[in-house]
């Protein structure tokens, strides 16, 4: 099955995904977030505590998602899809106009070798402010990957303050 | 405590007065006797250190009006994330020790957590 976790920035979405993983089956972490500069950094050891001791593998995977194979059959946290769309928009080796198919392709070879798949992803359009041509293009791509996923996903959850809503499925246990 | 979650002009002081709190009870300051709390992201944009350290006496207050600032784009200066961020947290702080949580879409207050308060 595949969760979709949405929401603003700050708002709970890692806390929230990790808490979907139970059990104790094989556990990845799929990080799309490139390590560069301190800011990214410090995000990432936050993340990385908050898995501390949970059993988790982590791979780095930065784009190509469709080419990723995992050694186990398991429950998956993919994280995060905006850095994902980013990375395939705008990477110097490869980038592409419409990241779209590509994320679309590896978020379903993901979903089909794992138990259960959390695909965590940003709400980043709703801010008014008018960027440059290259942006609005990346915030529309990802507008329309967060529906095509939501269109496949069985549950789609945003989180506000730490709080999960329910937006399509039921919320699992 | 009751936080109240929106979008610059989605209705959250609207929303306040509808449950009966006048505008005089109402501060953008903490340290004000008013029971109602406005715009919490303006105190943590003009301290943020300050700000977080007086989580307890935010808690106190009847009514935490804060704008939801996280849906946008990754700002490019870091003042600006650091404000997004730490509003964010906070939000998640109070939001945890709240007894509900409303958020306010076009005018309209949904509860997140617990039961939507009414006069």
């Amino acid at each position: 099955m595949m969760i979709l976790v949405t929401g603003g920035a700050a708002s709970g979405k890692s806390e929230l995904a990790e808490s979907l993983c139970r059990g104790d089956g094989a556990k990845f972490y799929i990080a799309a977030m490139r390590p560069f500069g301190e800011e990214a950094k410090a995000r990432i050891e936050r993340h990385h505590a908050l898995r501390a001791g949970k059993g988790f593998t982590t791979v780095e995977r930065y784009t190509d998602l469709a080419g990723l194979r995992l050694d186990a059959r398991g429950t998956a946290i993919l994280e995060c899809v905006a850095n994902l769309a980013a990375n395939e928009m705008f990477d110097e080796d490869g980038a592409v106009s419409d990241p779209a198919a590509r994320v679309l392709d590896g978020v379903a070879t993901l979903a089909a070798q794992c138990e259960r798949l959390i695909v965590v992803t940003d709400e980043i359009g709703a801010d008014g402010v008018r960027y440059d041509a290259a942006t609005e293009a990346y915030i529309a791509a990802l507008g329309r990957i967060n529906a095509a996923l939501a269109a496949s996903a069985d549950t789609v959850i945003e989180v506000v303050a730490g709080i999960p809503i329910g937006i399509k499925g039921e919320l699992p246990v | 405590m009751v936080l109240i979650l929106g979008a610059l002009g989605a209705g959250k002081k609207a929303y306040a007065r509808s449950l009966g709190y006048t505008d005089e009870q109402m501060s953008a300051s903490i340290d004000s006797d008013a029971p109602v709390l406005l715009n919490l992201e303006e105190a943590v944009r003009t301290d943020p250190k300050e700000t977080e350290a007086a989580f307890d006496r935010i808690c106190k207050k009847e009514l935490v009006l804060c704008r939801e600032i996280g849906s946008g784009v990754i700002p490019l200066d870091p003042t600006e994330r650091d404000w997004r961020e730490r509003t964010g947290r906070l939000c998640a702080r109070l939001a945890k020790e709240a007894a509900a949580v409303v958020r306010v879409i076009a005018g309209i207050p949904v509860a997140i957590k617990g039961e939507l308060p009414c006069r």
